[in-house]
């Protein structure tokens, strides 16, 4: 059985600054990781390895970027992914959420056709858009289920327990399909020395947009519907009160209770 | 040349009315306490009036005018000392340095090849390695203005600061009055070695410059040319462990008069302004690996420290208390934690961090790999990451150990409001390490006390933690933590390699030194400060003169 996992490597989000007079972001000293929810889905797919060591599982990690993402899929390998590749190519460059949903369906037909199952994170935490994955699923015109949690593998289904704003559901859809990750184990993987060294020795191939057989009509910025007119930085939040409530909890409760009636929120 | 004579610049006073204080010792009781603890949180401090002066000149001020009324003064910056050094024990008046926190500039020393920060002593480490790391240098903040350093230092690769004493809200001034160390001195030695030039005002409101190199004692002394005449400082003549030590003055006969004040915890001059080196950024990758047994992980530490091609950054230890502690932790909450469970057949673990790069990544796996193989451990039993935000989750795990104990002890406090954890902070010298640690084992079970061991171990620098169930166990641990300084100091090491003494570790200082060589340190201290003003109580009592 092959499963691919769709990755994406991201500015650790908690650092970028986004500068206010040109709206770009303040790269500087800021890491690139791989990001948290596509590491979810990685680990969801390596956790599937493990409990079913009859299926002979293969974990591939596809990612499209710039060359420097290497690392992101480096750690994927470090985590438990068997082999990896990087689309990346200038041609690719410019690409909006249509135009890498359709590069990446197009590496996924290409590397890896007999594949079963396609993990991705629920949305990256740099662009936020969550659109990805579904283009991917319907550029490859296969069925996907998102915002899960926890999956499992029953005869040729896939069953997802997936999370809504009311509480949670139980899915499934036949295989091949897609499913997008929202949340994963509590503590992360940590690999082992062993780990580190062994992903080393595992194939990392870059890819090409004519590798892939794409061309400037499918990816990069002439086939992209879309573009980003501005970025800005959300308001910042006002910093709030902190009522020291360990003293004397009557006076506490009395404050907030103050503080609810004088803006009308009770 | 260098000279052991050093002739002090004068400054112009500034009217003191000018200089924002607040008064009352009721008054700064209510509106101040912050001022009146650090984190050793012993009672007791007290003051008459804060001061917060702006620059050195307004410091100069205050301590002239302090030493002719003879009114002690304690300096207070981030607080963050664990030995008391910043409270306020004999009153008189605290100087605030809170606004003595700017990072003055940046520049690189063409003889030393090497790029040094200078800035003023309230700038915390933190926002000293935000400066460095993000280069936040302004273009006139060259040292000096025309050679345009700071265009320079902007093309580099990441530069930073790398003396990491945990507490990275600690003030510049209070790390280099405490030579302060932490983990990574295995590597880069305390922040001794990476002072470049301080500038420090003396009790007769005088200043002293001093750069690295340029005054060195001449026949066992120094002699300081002021206004009004000639101060001898005569080193004292013991001699110091060669473990890792910060318990005492520094005292060696060609030595550098910039490390008398290093360490001197505030008691001979008051640091102004201070240059550090920087050095470039590398990557490394942290580990912790785990062990079967003890003997086996101390085998590894010094097959590591000898045998290693490569230097680890640091070298930490974890025993078996320790990683129960961290085990039932995880039971309880493993975010708090955030690493996989521990396993419940391991006894010893070693956290070390290696510098490495991909180009040398499997050689350097390798070499560790067979030095794991000699101690029953394997690769596959030693967790891996190197990215900034694993390595700050093997930051966090090496913390939790004393968080968890101070949670606990915090938690008896409630029944015993007097019990508190008895944390030793003592080193010996690499050939005793094995012998130390059997022997700190050996008298805990003895007393069937309830205990921790974890710490700098690269440095043969662990530390003990008592945590004391009731006032019967605390005594009795108390009677133990003298036995332990004595045994250190026996195999040639400190009774504070990294604290420092301030005022609750006086008795340990007697234990390793003896009443005639800490009365040769006291020599030094009425020789520069004759009434005794600066951060009174600080390494050894001194009766205040009123």
């Amino acid at each position: 059985m092959k499963i691919i996992v769709l990755v994406k490597q991201v500015p650790e989000a908690d650092k970028v600054a986004v500068n206010p007079e040109t709206g770009t972001l303040i790269r500087e000293g800021v890491a690139s990781i791989l990001n948290p929810f596509c590491e979810y889905a990685l680990d969801e797919a390596v956790r599937l390895k493990e409990e079913y060591p009859e299926k002979e599982i293969e974990v591939i990690a596809i990612s499209m970027g710039p060359p420097q993402a290497k690392s992101a899929l480096m750690r994927c390998l470090e985590l438990g992914a068997d082999r990896a590749y990087l689309l990346s190519d200038r041609k690719f460059a410019g690409s909006d959420v249509w135009a890498t949903s359709n590069a990446l369906s197009l590496g996924v037909k290409k590397l890896v056709p007999d594949f079963d199952l396609i993990l991705t994170g629920k949305q990256a935490i740099d662009g936020d858009t969550a659109q990805v994955p579904p283009e991917t699923a319907e550029h490859l015109g296969i069925p996907q289920i998102t915002y899960g949690v926890n999956t499992k593998i029953e005869n040729k289904k896939i069953v997802v327990k997936r999370e809504t704003e009311e509480g949670y559901q139980i899915v499934s859809t036949r295989l091949p399909a897609l499913v997008t990750m929202s949340k994963g184990s509590n503590i992360r993987r940590m690999p082992s020395m062993k780990q580190i060294l062994e992903a080393r020795k595992k194939t990392l191939e870059i890819v090409s947009a004519e590798d892939i057989g794409a061309d400037d009509t499918k990816v990069g910025l002439n086939a992209s519907p879309t573009q980003v007119a501005k970025v800005f930085a959300p308001p910042e939040k006002g910093g709030g009160e902190i009522i020291d409530g360990r003293e004397e909890p009557k006076l506490a409760a009395k404050k907030i209770f103050d503080f609810l009636i004088a803006n009308n929120f009770i | 040349m260098t000279d052991n004579i050093i002739i002090t610049e004068t400054i112009e006073e500034v009217p003191l009315e000018t200089i924002r204080v607040i008064e009352g010792e009721e008054e700064i009781r209510i509106s101040h306490p912050g001022y009146l603890f650090d984190e050793s949180k012993i009672s007791g401090g007290h003051a008459e009036k804060i001061f917060f002066p702006k620059n050195e000149q307004e410091v100069a001020t205050i301590i002239k005018k302090l030493n002719e009324e003879k009114i002690p003064v304690t300096i207070s910056a981030a607080r963050t000392g664990i030995v008391g050094s910043a409270v306020p024990l004999y009153g008189g008046v605290i100087i605030s340095f809170e606004q003595l926190n700017s990072v003055k500039g940046i520049g690189y020393d063409e003889e030393e090849k090497r790029w040094f920060v200078r800035l003023e002593p309230n700038v915390t480490l933190s926002e000293l390695n935000d400066v460095v790391k993000l280069k936040k240098f302004e273009e006139n903040q060259s040292i000096p203005p025309e050679k345009n350093w700071v265009e320079k230092f902007k093309e580099l690769n990441t530069y930073y600061y790398p003396i990491d004493p945990t507490e990275t809200s600690a003030a510049i001034g209070g790390t280099i009055a405490a030579n302060a160390s932490g983990a990574r001195s295995f590597r880069y030695g305390a922040t001794r070695e990476w002072v470049k030039r301080i500038r420090v005002v003396i009790p007769t409101g005088e200043i002293l410059d001093i750069p690295r190199g340029k005054y060195r004692a001449k026949d066992g002394n120094f002699i300081i040319k002021t206004k009004e005449g000639e101060i001898k400082l005569v080193i004292p003549s013991y001699e110091m462990p060669k473990a890792k030590n910060a318990a005492g003055l520094y005292a060696k006969t060609d030595m550098d008069l910039i490390d008398l004040f290093i360490g001197s915890e505030g008691i001979l001059g008051i640091i102004t302004e201070a240059e550090l080196w920087i050095k470039e950024y590398e990557s490394h990758m942290s580990n912790v690996a785990f062990f079967d047994n003890e003997i086996d992980a101390l085998h590894f530490v010094d097959l590591l420290r000898k045998k290693s091609t490569f230097k680890p950054e640091f070298i930490e230890f974890f025993d078996k208390n320790a990683l129960t502690l961290l085990r039932e932790k995880q039971e309880e909450d493993p975010k708090f934690v955030d690493m996989p469970t521990i396993s419940k057949t391991v006894e010893a673990a070693i956290s070390f961090d290696l510098p490495f790069d991909e180009e040398t990544i499997e050689t350097i796996i390798s070499e560790v790999g067979d030095f794991l193989g000699q101690c029953n451990s394997s690769l596959e039993n030693t967790w891996c990451g190197y990215e900034e935000r694993e390595r700050a989750r093997f930051k966090h795990f090496r913390h939790a150990v004393p968080e968890i104990v101070n949670n606990l002890i915090a938690e008896r406090k409630k029944t015993y409001p007097e019990i508190h954890k008895l944390g030793t902070d003592m080193s010996v010298t690499d050939e005793h390490l094995v012998d130390i640690m059997q022997f700190y084992h050996k008298k805990l079970e003895e007393a069937g006390l309830e205990y921790v061991i974890w710490g700098h171990i690269g440095d043969n620098h662990v530390h003990v933690n008592i945590l004391p169930r009731n006032m019967e166990d605390l005594e009795q641990g108390k009677l133990l933590y003298k036995k332990f300084a004595k045994k250190a100091v026996e195999f040639g090491g400190s009774v504070s390699a990294e604290h420092g003494i301030g005022k609750i570790k006086h008795e340990y200082l007697l234990i390793m030194y003896g009443e005639e060589n800490v009365d040769q340190m006291r020599q030094v201290k009425l020789s520069i400060d004759p009434n005794c003003i600066l951060n009174p109580g600080n390494i050894f009592d001194i009766e205040v003169k009123k």
